[in-house]
């Protein structure tokens, strides 16, 4: 169920490193608050018999931001699921080429996607809307996933074009 | 029909040219929703949408980052060692022992952990060099540790039972409680494929020393923090006491309490823990969206009335669809990723079964016990894979050789679960 382990390639530019550094530090933030807030949540209402409002969503919108910033994170440490069965029947070079390609297509498919979810995130924000009890504004949260999106993809796109081995 | 299948072969070309498998449903997936919808490409790209927002922010979905949290915490906490400790006063001293309180071990950890992978990983580091110790054949070994952590997704808490509940709309507490006696079958059958395995070899697993009665108490004394999460946790699921999602809140707190109190935890742990549940979670997720866009194609093609329709045309025996079902997944999960095997065929296989009159919930089952075989069936199953990466020292044929027999155990197990659909459903026929 997961890629192979890994670090992110040592030749990473700086700015990927940085943000890596940067995202890791606020997904596991906001996935310590998630177990907080839940377990808060509950012994508020079992104990004191208060359950925090809207705790519901804010957990929605954590967990939307926890994904997305992983998707960076995931990328960089190479981390998606693939099938690497092909490889030991290619040589070094075609192989070489055929990662590259696919570098590519997946940057393709992220710049595709933040233009989707792009377009989304306007039409969300346009509307103003907001959380039902809380009423925190979604907007924002969409426009960071666009932002997460895209970041992936210029990952991909280095990957495609960069010096060294894929 | 024939667009399905199309599809559904263009996507596995597009996973062989190694583009992660998450990209190549998505891509699959709206290329054939536009062509079914004329190529009106507008429709197929809200699907996209709808399906990356809508999945990022569903609150039961965050079940998911919780319980592998919960699992990190307690693979850290280093309560492994103690529970093989326990499983080894009590068995140990039998033959092919160390192996079968390997099992034990892992039982009992996927008991507080729903993730395979963690589950063999943890209890490679803490069984692997016992057995060593004992003159144990590394194939032996290696099989146990590697068929042993299977459990940990079908004992509760699972994460692909999360996952399955999430994509077929089945009670997830349902599919937890179900877990608990084909968890146990299957550790009882790991166990006698230990037993084949010394009968075969008896050099490969040779006895431990006995505990006095004592010893062994004293042993169980040292698992209560695992009792005491298991109780806490699945207990309070099953028992409506709280959801499945603050369940694994609840777990994820108690296991960190744990860790800090048993001073397992730094900062550094502590974050690198946060981080890996995190990119984990963002893993699964690409995997899982991915899945849904292409299963929204699959929704709009024939396929799965076509299926059906073949089914109820020829009056075939509803548990010999389910048998062919079985084998067919059998045969993918020696090549492919189980996950997105299951999640890519559900779109088909489920409405056949849910319109047969069988029960979600013990197909879920069905489906948990076939990722296990997957897990381990080579030349492509992640624990393997896990187990070369942690014992570099094994060669990989070793590894996949050691475990024939537990494939063995499994696939007897998933037959005794066709069969007996009871032992997946009493115990949540007992839920409210």
């Amino acid at each position: 169920m997961s890629g192979q382990a890994g670090v992110g390639p040592a030749h990473a530019h700086a700015w990927e490193r940085r943000a890596d550094a940067a995202l890791g530090i606020a997904a596991s933030a906001i996935l310590f608050s998630m177990m907080t807030l839940t377990f808060v949540d509950v012994i508020m209402r079992y104990v004191f018999n208060r359950p925090l409002r809207g705790a519901f969503e804010v957990t929605e919108l954590m967990l939307l931001v926890l994904i997305f910033a992983g998707l960076p994170l995931v990328t960089h440490a190479n981390e998606h699921v693939t099938m690497d069965l092909i490889d030991r029947w290619l040589s070094p070079r075609l192989r070489n080429a055929l990662g590259r390609l696919m570098e590519a297509l997946s940057a393709a498919l992220m710049f595709a996607l933040t233009w989707f979810m792009w377009i989304k995130a306007q039409r969300i924000a346009g509307y103003g809307d907001t959380t039902e009890v809380l009423r925190i504004l979604v907007g924002p949260f969409v426009y960071f996933m666009v932002g997460m999106i895209l970041l992936s993809g210029l990952i991909h796109l280095t990957r495609a074009f960069s010096a060294g081995p894929r | 029909m024939i667009e399905g299948l199309v599809a559904l072969a263009g996507m596995i070309l597009l996973c062989f040219l190694r583009i992660p498998i998450a990209f190549a449903m998505a891509i699959t997936g709206v290329v054939g929703y536009a062509y079914m919808r004329d190529w009106n490409w507008t429709v197929a790209f809200a699907v996209v949408q709808t399906n990356v927002y809508e999945t990022g922010r569903n609150y039961t979905l965050s079940v998911v980052p919780l319980f592998l949290l919960m699992g990190t915490f307690v693979a850290r906490a280093g309560l492994a060692q103690e529970l093989f400790r326990a499983a080894y006063a009590f068995i140990g001293h039998l033959r092919g022992g160390l192996a079968m309180a390997t099992v034990a071990a892992c039982a009992g950890f996927g008991s507080i952990c729903g993730s395979s992978i963690a589950t063999a990983a943890t209890m490679a580091k803490v069984a692997y060099p016992s057995m060593k110790r004992f003159g144990y054949s590394d194939q032996l070994a290696a099989g146990a540790i590697a068929a042993g952590g299977t459990l940990g997704i079908m004992i509760p808490p699972s994460t692909l039972m999360v996952i399955y509940g999430v994509f077929t709309e089945t009670n997830i507490g349902k599919m937890f409680a179900a877990g608990i006696l084909p968890g146990l079958l299957g550790a009882l059958l790991l166990c006698g494929a230990v037993q084949w395995a010394c009968w075969r070899d008896p050099k490969a697993g040779p006895p431990g020393e006995r505990a006095s009665w004592s010893e062994r108490w004293a042993s169980l004394r040292d698992i209560w923090p695992v009792a005491v999460l298991f109780v806490f946790v699945i207990g309070g699921i099953y028992g409506g006491l709280f959801t499945a999602t603050e369940g694994a809140g609840m777990g994820a707190f108690a296991a960190m309490v744990f860790a800090l109190w048993r001073r397992a935890l730094t900062w550094k742990t502590l974050y690198q823990s946060l981080v890996d549940s995190g990119r984990t979670t963002a893993m699964l997720f690409m995997i899982l969206i991915g899945a849904l866009i292409f299963a929204d194609f699959v929704n709009i093609t024939s396929m799965p009335a076509d299926l059906k329709g073949f089914v109820t045309r020829f009056e075939v025996h509803p548990v010999l669809v389910v048998a062919a079902i079985m084998a067919i997944y059998v045969l993918l999960g020696t090549a492919m990723e189980e996950l997105s095997m299951v999640l890519l065929t559900l779109p088909v296989f489920f409405p056949l079964i849910v319109g047969l009159g069988m029960d979600p919930v013990w197909f879920g089952i069905l489906i948990v016990t076939i990722v296990e075989i997957g897990l381990i069936s080579p030349p492509v199953g992640m624990n393997l894979f896990v187990l070369s990466t942690l014992l570099p020292q094994v060669p990989t044929t070793t590894v996949f050789r050691g475990v024939l027999p537990f494939i063995g155990a499994d696939v007897i197990r998933l037959a005794i679960l066709i069969l007996f659909p009871a032992i997946s459903l009493y115990l949540p026929s007992l839920m409210r």
